[in-house]
């Protein structure tokens, strides 16, 4: 064959492949986006509609309590996963941090048996976790409380923040901090003011990461969590199950809420998670 | 006053000892360079000057106070990294201000010596420029301006100039000397290039594996060598050896022959040791093209293997008893391999080594 | 010169900085991970029952061990388990290779297709799988409605309750997730990749597949393993899904050993022998974690030989 219509060829070939697969990608949750904005009857009618007829935000409206049927409250677990995700990230940036830098600036004994181990805790599966934490919570009385999630999330993401990081810190020259010695600070100087704000990007996408971990997480909070004090958005959605019925309009409303937040932050994020995860596990 | 005195300085890395027992003085506006190759120490040595690397044994003292157990910050010393570790976030003006602002000086103080720092090293036009955007040169400069800005008791130089092209790093050895000569401070200076050490240093201390070998002036350093060791690292093309054994007052080499053993080297040399017979490539020359035509000296005939053509010299390779050696010719004058060609050998010039131990055997 | 002592106080407080920094990581993982792990370790070797607090005091031994080793409804669900991991972890590697490769080639967009293509690392798996238990739904999914539209299928294709359809429908949900997490890498990896060996290769006269083979893929196998670390980090979060889409039903026939436990644990009431599920099912992850990291450590060192 001619290598220039080859060349076409394998262009347009290329092409159609990644349109399906964008398509693959987008289709499921864009649909469920666009149930989001329709009356149940639509979504269940038969044969399908695939033109909307209606597009109301009376879902959201609904689930957010300005209608008469006020069954799930929303606002409550919006404001628990909030308040529970931002939290944990908190916390488990500080601790990230200070762990990273050990591992990325101190040579220690034992140092690759702790990042094993570190890495090893994350492994352990969030429902044979929930188990023992389930008994030792409530004895605690730690069961259904915002404290209790947030202890638990600031220990799922401890080990990823700190690869992460780990991976950041090492990217800058030590000598930069050392540099900073000379000119008279201190190692705590050193740190906030050179490598701190070299890292800054890295560790914020660090924390995005672990925010949208906390913010996710399921298996964990459906046993930890009772009531609208502390239950989450994920464990909400689960509310619009009964045993039979489905409300299909106001759990896509409710799906849209929590994807919202997640898509934005993946926007911002994406650059720095990529570098970061290369760079601490190629380079490492 | 800032000399400083290492006194029996040890650094240990784990089991491995990098630094064996250095003992040094260095004197107020003093500039020192450490030379040798890489992994002797040198910078190991720098960096427990700075505070940078704990020290295992011995002391540092800094105008006359050990300062073993003092932070970097508080031992009034500047240091110019070999990467330049210039702050990537901050513009030049900031990088220059950044020590003074630490020590809490007022702005307009800040403001007034960093525009001399940089008035000084030409950096004016740069100052609202990132590291980024500079070239290698200029973040060289301004590495120093940052050294220089807060009047430090000493300037530390860890091979600044090492990741410099060889047109640049002629140029900045020169602005270095100048500026040594205008702020007049305590300079140490590391480098793994004896043109450096040789071209700035009061004095030259060469180091190997983790030991002081010499310490002296460059002249002192060049011209009387103490070990073969310093011989041959010390001047480009190095000095060549040729291996003998002395035999009735004559150093008898490989294939019989003979040269007479250098007189600077005559008392000390015992009959029946084996020795390293040192002789410059600008002391073996044809004769006629040579530097020195009087004095003692040998003739012999040699077959040229190769001649490096460099304008007004050449560098001539050929084999005296087996032995490879590096001859220069000087003058315009064309020579082809396979010549054969009569050297001069300028033996009041040579040098004489225990070849066991290195050792010099010159009379002091 | 006064003789100087070196203060040994201070040199081993240098040493402890390190740890003094680890220390908070390691506190909470040791309330959250390590104390729960120990106590979990404890009831299984007890009948504990949630409903009879008692018996969480009476030591049994390896009875739940030995009773699992003899149920059937267990294996079945451990056998899924490995099934379906490595379906998923296969079919991600390959298809993340796949759209590697082809977004490496487009010139135009391709940093928008990366950010698209990271969505789905981005959603929560309960909503993935309310997601595509909305698309395989047999009444109201867009799948049928869409195979019905075009005539492929006349009735409802039971895509949630026939057995094979069933396991089909969540590594599909599984390999959606999760694909991201190794086409990205896999893609950071090819766009590093320097040029010279390629193209000394050629010169070399590979053809394109034996420069892909020898040169392009032992290149970016070591992104792949940290994809595959990372992944095996959170092979778990697969129970989120499968307890949407289907609870593990219909009557056991998309049972994963997650969904075991977490029915042998609460529904059943059943702690000690939950536990015991639990503990196999942590080893099975931390085998699957090790077995990626020692590749990875293996294949960093590979890397560092080439700078």
């Amino acid at each position: 064959m001619d290598p220039k219509l080859r060349r076409q060829l394998g262009r347009i070939v290329s092409w159609v492949l990644t349109f399906l697969l964008m398509m693959i990608i987008c289709v499921p949750g864009l649909w469920v986006v666009l149930t989001a904005f329709r009356p149940n009857a639509e979504v269940l009618a038969k044969p399908a509609v695939w033109v909307p007829q209606v597009l109301s935000l009376n879902n959201f409206a609904k689930i957010f309590g300005f209608a008469q049927e006020v069954a799930i409250p929303v606002p409550a677990y919006f404001a628990n996963s909030m308040i529970i995700a931002l939290t944990s990230t908190a916390i488990a940036l500080l601790i990230g941090m200070s762990g990273g830098y050990a591992f990325a600036r101190y040579r220690f004994r034992f140092k690759d048996g702790l990042f094993l181990g570190l890495m090893l805790s994350r492994t352990v599966p969030g429902i044979a976790l929930s188990l023992p934490l389930f008994m030792i919570w409530s004895r605690l009385g730690l069961i259904d409380t915002k404290p209790g999630l947030i202890i638990v999330y600031v220990a799922m993401n401890v080990p990823f923040t700190i690869w992460l990081i780990d991976g950041f810190f090492r990217q800058i020259p030590i000598e930069l901090s050392e540099a900073a010695m000379v000119d008279g600070c201190t190692r705590w100087q050193a740190f906030w003011r050179i490598e701190f704000p070299l890292a800054r990007s890295g560790i914020a996408s660090a924390g995005i990461f672990a925010f949208l971990t906390s913010w996710n997480e399921y298996a964990l909070a459906s046993q930890l969590t009772r009531s609208t004090y502390s239950k989450t958005l994920p464990v909400g959605l689960m509310d619009f199950t009964s045993q039979f019925t489905i409300d299909w309009a106001g759990m896509s409303a409710m799906a849209v809420i929590i994807i919202i937040p997640a898509l934005a932050l993946t926007f911002i994020v994406q650059k720095h998670l990529i570098a970061g995860l290369t760079f601490g596990g190629v380079k490492g | 006053m800032a000399e400083i005195v290492l006194n029996k300085l040890v650094k240990n890395y784990g089991r491995t000892r990098a630094v064996h027992g250095i003992d040094l003085s260095i004197a107020h506006q003093e500039f020192v360079v450490l030379v040798g190759p890489s992994g002797c120490g040198k910078s190991t040595t720098l960096r427990m000057i700075a505070g940078l690397e704990e020290i295992s044994d011995g002391t540092v003292s800094i105008g006359g106070a050990v300062v073993n157990e003092l932070p970097p910050r508080k031992r009034n010393i500047s240091m110019v990294f070999q990467n330049y570790a210039l702050y990537p976030h901050m513009n030049v003006r900031e990088n220059l201000g950044f020590g003074l602002k630490i020590a809490g000086q007022p702005a307009a103080d800040i403001a007034q010596r960093v525009d001399e720092a940089a008035e000084i090293l030409g950096l004016t036009e740069l100052l609202e420029r990132t590291p980024a955007e500079l070239s290698g040169g200029q973040r060289q400069r301004v590495a120093m301006g940052r050294a220089i800005v807060r009047k430090p008791a000493a300037f530390l130089f860890d091979e600044p100039l090492s990741n410099l092209d060889a047109k640049l790093r002629g140029q900045m050895r020169a602005e270095i000397k100048k500026l040594h000569q205008s702020v007049r401070t305590t300079v140490v200076y590391v480098t793994h290039d004896q043109i450096e050490a040789m071209t700035l240093a009061d004095r030259i201390v060469v180091m190997r594996a983790g030991r002081i070998e010499q310490v002296g002036t460059p002249m002192e350093v060049y011209n009387h060598p103490t070990s073969a060791f310093v011989a041959t690292f010390i001047g480009s093309p190095p000095m060549n050896m040729l291996p003998g054994t002395i035999s009735g007052g004559a150093v008898r080499l490989a294939d019989g022959s003979a040269l007479p053993v250098p007189e600077r080297a005559a008392d000390n040399a015992r009959e029946g040791q084996e020795v390293l017979l040192g002789i410059r490539p600008d002391d073996i020359s044809p004769v006629g093209h040579g530097l020195s035509q009087d004095g003692p000296g040998a003739e012999l005939t040699l077959t040229v293997a190769i001649a490096e053509p460099l304008g007004m010299e050449s560098l001539i390779f050929t084999r005296i008893a087996g032995q490879e050696v590096q001859a220069k010719l000087y003058g315009p004058r064309m020579v082809l391999p396979g010549e054969e060609l009569v050297f001069r050998l300028a033996l009041d010039r040579a040098h004489l080594f225990d070849a066991a131990s290195g050792a010099s055997l010159e009379a002091r | 010169m006064a003789r100087y002592s070196p203060k040994r106080l201070f040199r081993n407080r240098m040493n402890l900085v390190p740890f003094l920094l680890l220390l908070p990581a390691f506190m909470v993982l040791a309330l959250v991970v390590v104390f729960p792990l120990g106590f979990s370790l404890y009831t299984s070797f007890t009948p504990y029952r949630l409903i009879r607090p008692n018996t969480l005091h009476v030591w049994i031994g390896l009875r739940n061990y030995t009773d699992l080793m003899g149920n059937g409804d267990f294996w079945a669900a451990f056998g899924r388990t490995v099934l379906f991991l490595t379906i998923a972890l296969n079919v991600e590697f390959l298809a993340g290779l796949g759209i590697a490769l082809l977004i490496s080639r487009i010139t135009w967009g391709q940093r928008t297709l990366r950010t698209i293509m990271m969505f789905p690392m981005m959603f929560s798996p309960i909503l993935v799988g309310y997601q595509f238990k909305f698309v395989f739904n047999d009444n109201i999914g867009i799948l049928n409605n869409a195979l019905q539209a075009l005539h492929l299928s006349d009735g409802a294709i039971a895509w949630l309750v026939d057995r094979n359809l069933a396991m089909f429908s969540i590594i599909f949900a599984e390999v959606w997730m999760s694909t991201s997490v190794f086409a990205i890498l896999l893609l950071a990896g090819l766009l590093s990749m320097p040029r010279d060996p390629v193209e000394a290769a050629r010169v070399d006269g590979c053809n394109p597949w034996q420069v892909f083979r020898h040169i392009t893929l032992p290149y970016i196998m070591p992104f792949a393993y940290i994809a595959m670390t990372i992944r095996s980090l959170d092979v778990a979060r697969a129970y989120d899904i499968v307890h949407v889409m289907t609870g593990g039903g219909p009557a056991g026939r998309t049972e994963l050993l997650w969904t075991l436990i977490a029915r042998t644990g609460y529904n059943n009431a059943k702690m000690g022998m939950a536990n015991a599920m639990a503990y196999i099912s942590i080893l099975l992850s931390i085998a699957f974690t090790y077995f990626f990291f020692r590749k990875l450590i293996a294949a960093r060192k590979f890397m560092r030989g080439a700078d």
